[in-house]
């Protein structure tokens, strides 16, 4: 209110200065120097030019009036009255006021010319700023509270107030709370258009870099022109971005560090529990295999031997887990005979078969697969140590494996008592155990997830067909081996 | 082979009790050593028939202790180990290992390893030549010797066993089956890396360039076949 009082004060000061100085003008020459009235016009059309380009329109104009008028009434015949007797007159009249109306505008339309250019030149002094200090910001910090305080202090803004989407919080910076709602600052994140509010000199904007917005800035005062106002939306964005980037990095770095340290932890553990097993189950075995027991303690150190066994699967299932969830199963493949992995598996669960019968039929011209050998032996393991655990003892189970396109199925049918539709595929997840057995057989719910990770790290397919009562058929595919390649 | 000598070289005093215990029932010699510096420093002392080597011990470690056995020693050795992992076995081997045993194991089938490890094929069959010359490298089975150019190149027991097995039946592709059956024992079959690793060796001992192997040749799909030169 000050501001404008004093401009008031400054402007009648200024009429009453091209008013003096029109009085000045005629008292000099109609009283001290005598010239002819040709002069007295010249130095008044002076003065009004002088007074149209320090000052301006309005006060030139009332110079050209008070001008005239003195010409008129001190220096034109007939001196003492206002009558104009000649057309020159009308003509030195006319050319006063000509002359203010074009000097004021040329002056106006110069100064407001300095002042832009001063004014754009400010605004690039303060963008370079904004950007060098948006490029220091400390990453530590809340990054969007320093880019609305940056933006706030750079340009003297009254207030800013910025929105990230990201976090979905609001930041408000500078000496006044901006008068912006909360829901204005995500509409136009959002929907991504601009508002302006004349009234409360406010406008919002979004952020973007190309794609949707990341975010919005609210900005309140006009002192910053359109470009300047896209410029540091720009300049803001790329901030954010770039900080973002930063943390999406830091962020999957830490999270695989820290799956990296579970695998690992995991891995030493369960091999730390292998130590001491390793002697148990030397000296039981060693102590069956002398056979001089009696029948009792024969039975004893069987179970011995078998809990041995169950804690040694388990422990190696926690391995593998714990190696497929860190993403750290690197296949080795190569071109493999399926026969010979199947038989392979078989040999090592010979003891728990039992004498089971498992009817293998494999062609013999069926194309080798291009597998990770110890990998797919899992598998296989898996679904034949499923079949023997599940289905009832002494019941035949039957293997084969067949081409498919380019690709091998190899399935495992049992006799046992199947699975029901929902369970098919619940029993692939992690820790599912079937209904009927969880409570009877032991077991750690993992074994098929880890031939579904195992299967599908081979690009291929694991399912299960069933209907209860009628046994269960496992399957999986894997792809063939080129035909060129050799062992 | 009662009153073999062996070495089990472990840092766990449990396994080493263990394995003491059972291996002293079944009539061998046992002594052992708590890391693989003691091991060596032992190896040095003493004469041994086998070794026993745990993969994963503080110090310099099972697979560099095998390694340096194996630059002074052709004796059998026999790595246990927690890992199962087909890389980690062929590691080992590299390393100079007869065999990979993964913890925790059945004594029996261990007890089976190390008389497949001490094993030696019997000398020469009747009617075989007792020396077999293929030009720059000759092989002299009775003496279980081998000289490329005039130089003695070392061989152990497993890799003498194996070429000797390949060259009595040259020009025949053998399967991998049958080889490592007739090499290591009845036990083996499936051990196809075994053979990978082993004619590996042999082929940078004995071949002029091991890289385009002229004696010992892989039948793809099938196993290995030794060739005469002069046969084409």
């Amino acid at each position: 209110m000050t501001k404008a009082l004093l401009a008031r004060v400054f402007k009648s000061l200024r009429l009453l200065g091209a008013l003096g100085l029109v009085g000045g003008i005629t008292f000099l020459y109609f009283r001290v120097v005598s010239v002819n009235h040709v002069t007295v016009a010249l130095t008044f059309l002076l003065a009004v030019l002088v007074v149209a380009t320090r000052w301006g329109l309005l006060e030139a104009l009332a110079a050209s009036v008070a001008g005239m008028l003195c010409f008129n009434y001190f220096f034109l015949p007939p001196i003492g009255t206002l009558t104009i007797a000649d057309p020159q007159n009308w003509a030195a009249l006319f050319a006063f006021v000509v002359t203010a109306l074009i000097a004021s505008e040329l002056s106006a339309s110069a100064q407001k010319q300095a002042f832009e250019s001063t004014r754009r030149q400010r605004e690039l002094e303060r963008l370079y700023t904004l950007s060098r200090n948006l490029l220091l910001l400390d990453s530590r910090g809340p990054l969007a509270q320093q880019i609305a305080n940056q933006v706030a202090q750079v340009f003297e803004l009254p207030g800013v107030a910025f929105f990230d989407r990201l976090s979905d919080r609001i930041h408000r910076a500078g000496p006044h709370d901006i008068p912006v709602e909360d829901s204005k600052l995500r509409d136009a994140a959002l929907q991504g258009t601009v508002f302006h509010d004349a009234a409360a000199r406010t406008t919002v904007m979004p952020i973007n870099l190309g794609g949707p917005p990341i975010g919005s800035l609210g900005i309140q005062g006009t002192s910053i022109s359109e470009a300047a106002l896209q410029s540091i939306a720009s300049l803001t964005a790329i901030t954010l971005e770039r900080a973002h980037v930063q943390d999406v990095a830091t962020r999957a770095e830490a999270a695989r560090q820290s799956e990296e340290l579970k695998s690992t932890l995991l891995d030493a553990l369960a091999h730390e529990f292998k130590t001491p097993l390793t002697p148990i189950k030397a000296a039981v075995t060693s102590m069956l295999s002398d056979g001089c027991s009696s029948p009792t303690h024969q039975e004893l150190l069987h179970i011995v031997n078998e809990e041995t066994d169950r804690l040694n699967t388990m422990l190696t299932e926690a391995i593998q887990m714990s190696r497929i969830e860190a993403g750290q199963v690197q296949l080795h493949r190569s071109p493999r005979s399926l026969s010979s992995l199947v038989r392979a598996q078989l040999e090592r669960l010979a003891e728990s078969l039992e004498g089971r019968k498992v009817a293998v039929e494999v062609p013999e011209d069926l194309p080798r697969v291009n597998v990770d050998p110890e990998f797919i032996g899992i598998v296989i393991w898996q679904l034949l140590n499923n079949a023997v655990r599940y289905t009832p003892p002494g019941s035949p189970l039957a293997l084969c494996a067949r081409t498919e396109g380019s690709e091998v199925v190899v399935s495992l049918a049992d006799h046992g008592a199947g699975i029901s539709e929902p369970e098919q595929q619940q029993i692939f997840e992690k820790f599912y155990r079937g209904k009927a057995h969880r409570d009877r057989i032991p077991g750690t719910g993992v074994g098929l997830t880890i031939a579904q990770e195992i299967v599908r790290a081979h690009h291929g397919r694991i399912w299960v067909e069933s209907q209860p009562g009628k046994g269960a058929k496992f399957s999986f595919s894997v792809p063939c081996a080129p035909r060129e390649s050799s062992a | 082979m009662t009153n073999a000598r062996i070495l089990v070289v472990d840092d766990e005093p449990q396994i080493r009790r263990v394995m003491r215990t059972t291996l002293v029932a079944r009539g061998y010699v046992v002594s052992d050593a708590r890391s693989g510096e003691d091991a060596l420093e032992k190896l040095r002392e003493e004469r041994f028939d086998l070794v026993l080597l745990d993969m994963n011990m503080p110090g310099i470690g099972g697979l560099e202790t095998c390694r340096i056995i194996r630059s002074q020693s052709d004796i059998p050795i026999v790595i246990l180990s927690i890992r199962n992992a087909e890389k980690d076995k062929i590691e080992a081997l590299d390393a100079g290992a007869d065999d990979y045993v993964t913890k925790p194991f059945s004594m029996p089938e261990l007890l089976a390893r190390i008389r497949a490890a001490l094993r030696r094929a019997p000398l020469a069959s009747p009617g075989a030549p007792e020396v077999l010359d293929l030009g720059r490298t000759v092989i002299n089975f009775a003496a279980r010797r081998v000289t490329v150019d005039g130089t003695e190149v070392r061989l152990t027991p497993k890799e003498f066993d194996l070429l000797r097995y390949l060259a009595s039946n040259p020009e025949v592709a053998i399967p991998h089956a049958k080889l490592l059956q007739a090499v290591w024992g009845p036990d083996y079959g499936e051990e196809v890396e075994y053979l990978r690793v082993f004619i590996n060796q042999l082929r940078k001992k004995i071949e002029p360039e091991p890289s385009r192997p002229q004696h010992l040749l892989t039948e793809p799909w099938v196993g290995y076949r030794f060739h005469l030169p002069g046969k084409d």
